[in-house]
């Protein structure tokens, strides 16, 4: 029975207005919207449509037996292995810089979160070449650990390395803002009723910040799976050993071999539109980006 | 005038949010808007701007109908509860933007928003922007802006609500001072009524859509003719009282109202009585008003200049209060000027005698509800009725229970057990027009029949047969619908088929009705003509659409019955039955 | 510790030594070997590497293209968030989710997607190309595909403040007499103008480094379609580390102007609107 105002109420004053030429409006808002999904449909939806009509333009049969390829699947399960050892490590990253910076006061604390930033602003084969600097035959490890007889460029530490650099700061910048938002009260009297440091991290904080720390790892996982340029960089492309999902369909990609190529490249959508799900899902629960 | 709404009606979503609302407001008024939130009356101020279309109605400006005018052609200025300044132009170019937009030259541009300047006092502030400012600085620069293209009308929607109490103060001075010197026509919207009290020529109270009642500040307080205005405008006390030929009775004792009736016939009235209004002796001799019984006092509380003071009544005291909840039914609430405390110091516990030194009775017909049934249990079920209980909620009433056994048997000779009053309510379950008609002849004067699955009303139809009934059956329509936000519909219904002469005829029946309703009780209604058996129509209507009430005015039983029992047996309405000049 | 406020919260010395050496492990120590590669260069050698016809032309190609990348995006990046905001249309939700669908596409597959879609033969280029329109293995191509990995941070960067441009302010603007058009060039835009540099600013940032998606469609061809990232690796492939490092300083240090350049502009716009009184 309330006459409360429904949302939108002011939307749909702006269309009742008096004294306004509605069909200029609706010309304006059709132009608007043809303008932006034509716009969306050519650079974002024909290539995602491109990546399956490619890949099973020779049929599911085709399609599957690609997938039984020793080397593809030895790049899937690098791809793999690489995030289930970047995300956790960059998450624990996260976790312990989003409680040093979001819960006290030290001098510094604006240029930490900058070079955290870092990476963000830092292309990629950039990325990966510091590595490459760093511990290739030619850099300034390089001599010591061939004497050694360690590798990391060429191998799965290097490509491990270059994805956590490109990674690094996706968990940290979620949770920095947002611990920093929540606020102490609850930490604190949480402190002072005795609880032990770990147990008011895991029964106060962890809880307050769960939506974001699983959209920052989602986040993480996504770019770690994705990461073309550093990875290639350090990898030394080779098949079956140091080729990871993306590299191995630029190798595929080369060869003419499009159904397998797109193949990989599905996978990978699907990865991606699963991103976007869950991403939308945490946004559902509140959680909004800033 | 320079401000004319005329049955301005908006909706959002099936729900009217602004209901039949027709206002006068005169050359260079300053006239407040008042009302809780969600009231509709910033809906109302955007619709005068032109920001909102309007569903149904006109509204005209210095005579020019502006109802379908853009907003940028009304000439009105508008001032924002947030101020609404443009953040990236200064001070200057804020104000100067509709002379810009109206191609002014720079030199008269300049001239007249120094002459602003002054006006707010805000001299040399031209070149600061808008976040240099402090927030009572920034409104002062949106009521210059606003005031720049020199407007026949000036807005203002909550424009103090986001400052802080000093500064507001001092906005509302100056405010109040360039409108007199300007002489412009305004328009405050608020929910604080100290804010309306301080600046209005006049208030219009709203509530739910519609606007309830228009006047001076202090007419309006002390004679609200409405239970919200009485108890939304400062403290009331409301008690159910008796209209006698001796006066109005409080608690059986005769207070000595000026009100008093000579000859109308004893009824159940509802009177407001201010806490100011309340005297506190040591004893019944001292008292300078009416002595009203004993209390205790319950609680005080100082506030700075004034002493607030709670008083339990005696038991022995019959003066129903009309609260909130059971616990304060005897709570009285009192003020005390520092100046009367110190004649009299009470403290808490300590007896006194209470004397009421005016009472204002509110014109409204209904002023409480009876669930009327056989037993005890289905009274009460009656009363907990989701409507009723809607209906008592809103109204600020109270519902009592009474028990009738021989409700429906129509030839028990077991008469009713004493006097009706106030709004007798049965549950609609069969023999309805029976049970209604054995109310009605043992002196029910209103009547509502509810059915069990009634729904809040979002139309109400209003009907009487014979003039006798026409002035009550618009009280009482008036009275529900300033509490419930639905649209009101007067029926027009004569016998027989339409030709151009009955045609005229009820028409001139349904303009007399519109400006008595409108005039006498507050009420706008919409009108409709038909032609056919009364009941029939009422029927045929009432089952169109979902969600309909009908108030029903008769004056002779035999009218009633004739017909009737289809429509109060057949559908899920309720029906209020309104029965006056009966013998 | 002088240097921190007193907090009855536990762990920060554990928490800021391990958040420090991690960031230095991972970020600062191979950032160092990056400067410090290209300093022990000869000063002559630097400059050889750094302004070879080859890398000149590279800049022209990466430098140029994200800044019509850039300018595109802005564009259609307003447009965009106009319409999510202020427009109800079925499949909004999902639109909008799809904004950020380059974030989480893998550059390499946005590559050879985009290259498949604009060849010669495939579903767009094979109407473009009667029209003497190439795109892939062009400059076109370049920008195209940067436009599509940097197209969310313009749209993500103009949406939230479109949203907060107050109606009151627009419908402020209409009482005293403003045109819509009027009130779209002198209240909205202006008001929304720091986003839409931020917007630029931040697809321009990832524009310039963008490697996987562009290497697809660009065909690499020295001095035409070849971009310095791509440049970069070559050298690595050679094993000429000091010249990859040369170029991406120069690359590090030329985005940093730009990217100042528009800060100042920004300051500057800020500071007119001041003086634009006097």
């Amino acid at each position: 029975m309330a006459a409360v105002l429904p949302h939108g109420a002011l939307a749909d004053d702006a269309a009742t207005r008096p004294g306004e030429h509605t069909w200029v409006h609706a010309i304006v808002r059709w132009l608007c919207i043809t303008v932006s999904l034509t716009f969306i449909a050519a650079v974002l939806l024909a290539p995602l449509a491109t990546v399956f009509a490619m890949a099973l333009a020779h049929g599911l049969e085709v399609y599957a037996r690609s997938f039984a390829d020793p080397d593809t699947l030895a790049a899937i399960r690098l791809t793999l292995t690489t995030a289930l050892v970047v995300v956790p490590l960059n998450t624990v990253f996260g976790l312990a810089a989003a409680w040093a910076i979001g819960k006290f006061e030290f001098r510094g604390k604006s240029m930490l979160i900058t070079l955290i930033d870092l990476p963000l602003a830092i292309s990629p084969v950039i990325s990966g070449m510091v590595f490459v600097l760093l511990f290739g035959l030619h850099g300034w490890f390089g001599v010591w650990l061939q004497e050694h007889d360690i590798s990391i460029v060429f191998a799965l530490p290097g490509i491990i390395l270059a994805t956590m650099f490109v990674t690094f700061p996706y968990v940290a910048r979620e949770l920095i803002p947002l611990m920093q938002q929540v606020g102490n009260d609850e930490e604190e009297a949480a402190i002072t009723l005795g609880a032990g440091g770990w147990m008011t991290f895991f029964r106060v904080t962890l809880p307050k910040v769960r939506w974001g720390l699983v959209y920052g790892m989602v986040l993480c996982n996504a770019r770690a799976m994705g990461e073309f340029g550093a990875v290639s960089v350090v990898s030394g492309h080779i098949r079956g050993l140091t080729n990871t999902m993306p590299l191995h369909i630029e190798i595929l990609y080369n060869e003419y071999n499009f159904v397998g190529a797109f193949a990989v490249a599905s996978l990978l959508t699907l990865l991606a539109v699963l991103t976007l799900v869950v991403k939308t899902l945490v946004e559902r629960t509140g959680y909004r980006r800033r | 005038m320079s401000i004319t709404l005329d049955q301005v009606t908006k909706h959002y979503g099936g729900a009217p949010v602004v209901n039949d609302v027709s206002l006068d407001i005169g050359d260079g008024e300053f006239f407040v808007l008042l009302g809780p939130s969600g009231s509709g009356k910033s809906t109302l101020l955007r619709a005068i701007a032109g920001l909102s279309g309007v569903d149904h109605g006109r509204i005209s400006l210095h005579g020019r109908d502006v109802t379908h005018v853009a907003a940028r052609k009304r000439g009105v200025g508008l001032v924002f509860q947030n101020y609404a300044l443009f953040r990236h132009m200064t001070v200057a170019d804020n104000i100067e933007f509709a002379l810009r937009v109206r191609h002014m030259r720079a030199r008269a541009r300049r001239a007249r928003r120094e002459e602003l300047l002054r006006l707010v006092a805000l001299e040399g502030m031209d070149d600061r922007l808008p976040a240099q400012l402090s927030g009572g600085q920034q409104q002062r620069v949106a009521v210059a802006r606003a005031l720049a293209h020199k407007p026949e009308v000036l807005l203002l929607d909550e424009p103090f609500g986001a400052l802080d109490a000093k500064i507001r103060e001092e906005l509302r001075r100056t405010i109040r001072q360039v409108q007199r010197e300007l002489g412009i026509t305004t328009v405050l919207v608020t929910h604080d009524q100290e804010e309306a009290f301080a600046m209005a020529d006049r208030i219009g109270i709203m509530n739910q859509g519609r606007l309830l009642e228009v006047g001076a500040p202090h007419e309006l307080y002390a004679r609200p003719a409405t239970r919200f205005v009485a108890t939304f405008l400062g403290a009331a006390n409301l008690f159910l009282a008796r209209r006698t030929p001796d006066g109005i009775q409080v608690g059986g004792k005769t207070m000595g109202s000026a009100e008093r009736a000579p000859g109308a016939p004893e009824h159940e009235v509802v009177a407001v009585v201010r806490p100011e209004e309340v005297e506190l002796a040591a004893a019944r001799e001292s008292l300078g008003s009416r002595y009203l019984g004993n209390g205790v006092i319950d609680e005080i509380t100082f506030t700075g200049a004034l002493e607030r003071l709670r008083v339990q009544l005696d038991e022995a005291v019959h003066a129903p209060l009309l609260a909130a909840s059971d616990a304060d039914a005897r709570a009285l609430q009192v003020t005390r000027t520092r100046q009367v405390n110190r004649g009299f110091e009470v403290q808490q516990g300590q007896t006194v005698a209470v004397g009421l030194r005016r009472v204002h009775v509110l014109p409204t017909p209904i002023s409480s509800f009876t669930a009327c049934a056989p037993s005890a249990l289905r009274a009460d079920v009656l009363s907990r009725q989701p409507l009723l209980a809607e209906l008592v909620a809103r109204m600020k009433t109270r519902v009592a229970v009474r028990i009738e056994p021989a409700l429906g048997h129509t030839d028990a000779p077991c008469e009713a057990q004493g006097e009706f009053f106030g709004t007798t309510v049965i549950a609609a379950e069969g023999d309805n027009v029976e049970r209604a008609e054995w109310l009605l002849r043992r002196g029910v004067k209103d009547l509502l029949v509810l059915p069990e699955a009634a729904a809040p009303p979002q139309r109400v139809l209003i009907h009487w047969m014979g003039e006798a009934a026409r002035s009550a059956t618009l009280a009482v329509s008036a009275s529900v619908l300033r509490h419930v936000p639905a649209e009101a519909v007067y029926l027009g219904i004569f016998p027989g088929r339409s030709d151009s002469e009955r045609h005229s005829y009820g028409m001139r029946e349904l303009l007399d009705a519109r400006s008595e309703a409108q005039a006498a009780h507050g009420l706008e209604m919409r009108t409709e003509l038909h032609f056919g058996d009364v009941a029939q129509e009422l029927t045929r209507r009432l089952a169109e659409a979902p969600a309909q009430m009908l108030i029903v005015g008769v004056t002779e039983l035999k009218h009633f019955a004739q017909g009737f029992r289809a429509l109060l047996d057949g559908g899920r309405w309720p029906v209020l039955i309104v029965q006056r000049g009966a013998p | 510790m002088s240097f921190r406020k007193p907090s009855v919260l536990p762990g920060f010395g554990l928490t800021l030594g391990f958040t420090t050496f991690f960031l230095s492990a991972i970020v600062l120590l191979p950032l160092a070997a990056l400067v410090l590669s290209a300093a022990s260069m000869h000063w002559s050698d630097f400059v050889r590497v750094v302004s070879s016809p080859r890398a000149l032309g590279s800049y022209r190609l990466s430098f140029g293209a994200s800044l019509l990348a850039a300018t595109i995006n802005v564009v259609f990046g307003f447009i965009i968030a106009w319409t999510l905001v202020r427009y109800e249309f079925p499949g909004r939700k999902i639109i909008d989710a799809l904004i950020d669908m380059p974030f989480a596409l893998p550059t390499a597959v946005s590559g050879i997607a985009l290259t498949t879609v604009f060849a010669q033969n495939g579903w767009i280029g094979r109407y473009l190309e009667p029209l003497g329109v190439k795109v892939a293995y062009t400059w076109l191509g370049v920008t195209l595909a940067l436009t599509l990995i940097s197209m969310p941070f313009a749209v993500r960067a103009v949406q939230p403040a479109l949203q907060e441009v107050q109606r009151d302010l627009e419908e402020a603007a209409e009482t005293l007499g403003a045109r819509r058009v009027y009130v779209l060039w002198r209240i909205i835009l202006p008001t929304v103008l720091p986003a839409l540099l931020t917007g630029f600013t931040l697809a321009f940032a990832r524009a310039v480094g963008e490697y996987g998606s562009v290497i697809f469609i660009a065909g690499n061809l020295p001095m035409k379609t070849e971009i310095t990232p791509l440049l970069i690796v070559i050298h690595l492939e050679e094993f000429d580390y000091q010249g990859a490092a040369a170029l991406g300083v120069v690359m590090l240090a030329i985005s940093f102007v730009i990217l100042l350049a528009i800060n100042l502009l920004q300051a500057w716009g800020r500071r007119r609107h001041v003086q634009a009184a006097h």
